[in-house]
């Protein structure tokens, strides 16, 4: 006897091609959610107040390389910045400790939190290898002390926009 | 076997837009005084930045609905996306791909709305189109101007209005400012040729060859022929041309997407605007009509078009001495090219309906003799 074999209503298949779509989708979407998330990271050479009292001194020179690409070249007490896309931020500093001192070479890697838009690394803290909370916070921007004017929304019906 | 002749007039008379547009160009170029590479420059930049978006017009042609004047509704359903992403910071080729999958459900909802209103005007379908995109927009503006915000969650003061509520005219995409571009460009004798890009719109293509094949696609081509015959072998035309409708404004969805990252900032109320009239400009030149449009139309489309945009104003400025002549001469050629081309395909259709009424009249005399 043949096997017969019972072929499934086109109607079924339709709909589970559908939601396997969809799901494939939403799968896709979260995942670009998680790998996309830009952050900017500021680097600061700047001393690190720590609550104990203590402090911890500022580096004489640091180059900040990303990607390869020197980022920032920073001085006492200066600042710098890079775009970073996802969480496992790595750079490479060319670090002059004191005065006179050779430039020593030293990969960085730092997981970034998702939910921060802007993060400030100091340098000088987290080279002595203290705790994340003690050299990382987060940016804040500074509020302009004039209130912003609306704008004027301008819409171009028949314009060539940006052709 | 009966071969057709080779007729120079029907030639020129089948090409008479490709062929004015050439000779534009080979005009206005040397006036123009811009360098070989610099055009080749601007050329590839422009294909890999409109040719998507115009590929999206080839489907409903395909089904017979005409040039659509709706692919505005997927425009701005890929504004919408992107303005979200920009919002939620998710940057790079990341935020591009999560841009379209969001700009989907927006792009069906209103290819939905749009075919079966264009199902309710048969044979008026480019006018309702375009009349939608402008209500649409009203819509769009509604929810960027005063939804974003409150119902809508932005958080960054960067994109949001001063008042709290409503989008800012331009948002920012610097973060994904030419990514498909750059990934993997290379550069020939000072020519940057963004490779990715051009894989993405060459996958699309044969898409577009592989979809004109499967039972769908013959169905749209039957529906495209006529309508009637086609119910008549039972195919369901309404749903075949809704979702003609459905998928071109997805595609315009992607397209404008591909077109925002490469030009790195979002015009949030007019980029959408004009964007249908001049992909469809571009199609008619590159020789496509109302009722037949092909893969080549939109290559030569966006080539000569493109051309005459970059090269018009300089030459008009050498010319006249006032660039504006130049810039007024490409806004009135992209709705003159639009307008001779409904003009001949209403001609066209008239004369085809005269000839056959013609023959008619033959066939009954012949049979009266008889």
């Amino acid at each position: 006897m043949s096997e017969v074999k019972e072929k499934k209503p086109s109607g079924s298949r339709k709909w589970t091609a559908r939601i396997l779509t969809l799901v494939v989708l939403i799968a896709i979407a979260a995942w670009m959610f998680v790998i996309g998330r830009g952050h900017t990271v500021y680097f600061d050479n700047k001393t690190l107040e720590l609550e104990n009292g203590e402090s911890i001194g500022t580096l004489q020179r640091v180059d900040v390389y990303v990607n390869g690409n020197r980022v920032a070249r920073l001085a006492k007490r200066e600042r710098g910045m890079a775009t970073w896309i996802g969480q496992n931020f790595k750079m490479t500093l060319e670090i002059t400790k004191e005065k006179g001192d050779e430039p020593y070479t030293q990969e960085v890697a730092i997981d970034l939190p998702y939910s921060l838009d802007g993060i400030v690394v100091n340098l000088p803290g987290y080279l002595a290898g203290r705790s994340q909370d003690e050299w990382m916070s987060e940016f804040v921007p500074v509020a302009s002390s004039t209130t912003e004017e609306d704008e004027e929304i301008i819409t171009d019906e028949f314009g060539l926009g940006d052709m | 076997m009966n071969k057709k002749k080779f007729s120079l007039g029907e030639f020129l008379r089948g090409n008479s837009v490709p062929i004015m547009f050439i000779l534009i160009c080979a005009f206005c170029i040397p006036i123009s005084g811009f360098s070989p590479t610099y055009l080749l420059n601007e050329i590839i930049t422009r294909l890999g930045r409109n040719a998507f978006l115009i590929l999206s017009l080839l489907i409903p042609i395909m089904a017979g609905m005409g040039l659509n004047f709706g692919m505005t509704l997927g425009a701005m359903a890929g504004e919408i996306a992107l303005i979200l992403v920009s919002d939620w910071q998710i940057w790079g080729i990341p935020g591009v791909v999560l841009a379209m999958i969001i700009s989907i459900p927006f792009s069906v909802a209103l290819g939905l709305l749009c075919g079966k209103i264009l199902n309710m005007a048969k044979g008026r379908e480019m006018v309702t189109s375009y009349i939608i995109s402008y209500f649409i927009n009203g819509v769009y503006q509604l929810v960027v101007l005063y939804m974003m915000g409150p119902i809508i969650p932005i958080a960054h003061s960067s994109i949001k209005l001063p008042r709290g509520y409503g989008i800012r005219n331009t948002v920012s995409l610097l973060n994904m400012r030419q990514c498909l571009d750059d990934l993997l460009a290379i550069r020939v004798s000072g020519v940057k040729i963004p490779v990715l890009t051009l894989i993405i719109i060459a996958l699309m293509c044969l898409a577009i060859v592989w979809f004109r094949k499967t039972k769908l696609g013959q169905d749209m081509r039957a529906v495209g022929q006529d309508m009637d015959v086609a119910r008549d072998a039972g195919i369901q035309v309404e749903r075949t041309r809704i979702i003609s409708i459905v998928i071109s404004t997805v595609l315009a969805g992607f397209g404008m997407i591909i077109y925002l990252q490469n030009m790195g900032n979002l015009s949030t109320y007019s980029s959408h605007s004009q964007i249908g009239m001049f992909c469809i400009a571009a199609l008619l030149v590159g020789g496509a009509s109302v009722d037949k449009a092909s893969i080549g139309n939109v290559f030569l489309g966006v080539i000569l078009f493109h051309l005459m945009f970059i090269v018009a104003p300089s030459a008009g400025a050498k010319i006249t001495g006032d660039s504006m002549i130049g810039e007024y001469f490409r806004v009135f050629v992209s709705y003159g090219v639009i307008t001779v081309a409904l003009v001949m395909y209403e001609t066209k259709k008239r004369r085809a309906k005269q000839s056959l009424g013609r023959q008619l009249e033959e066939d009954q005399r012949k049979g009266e003799k008889a």
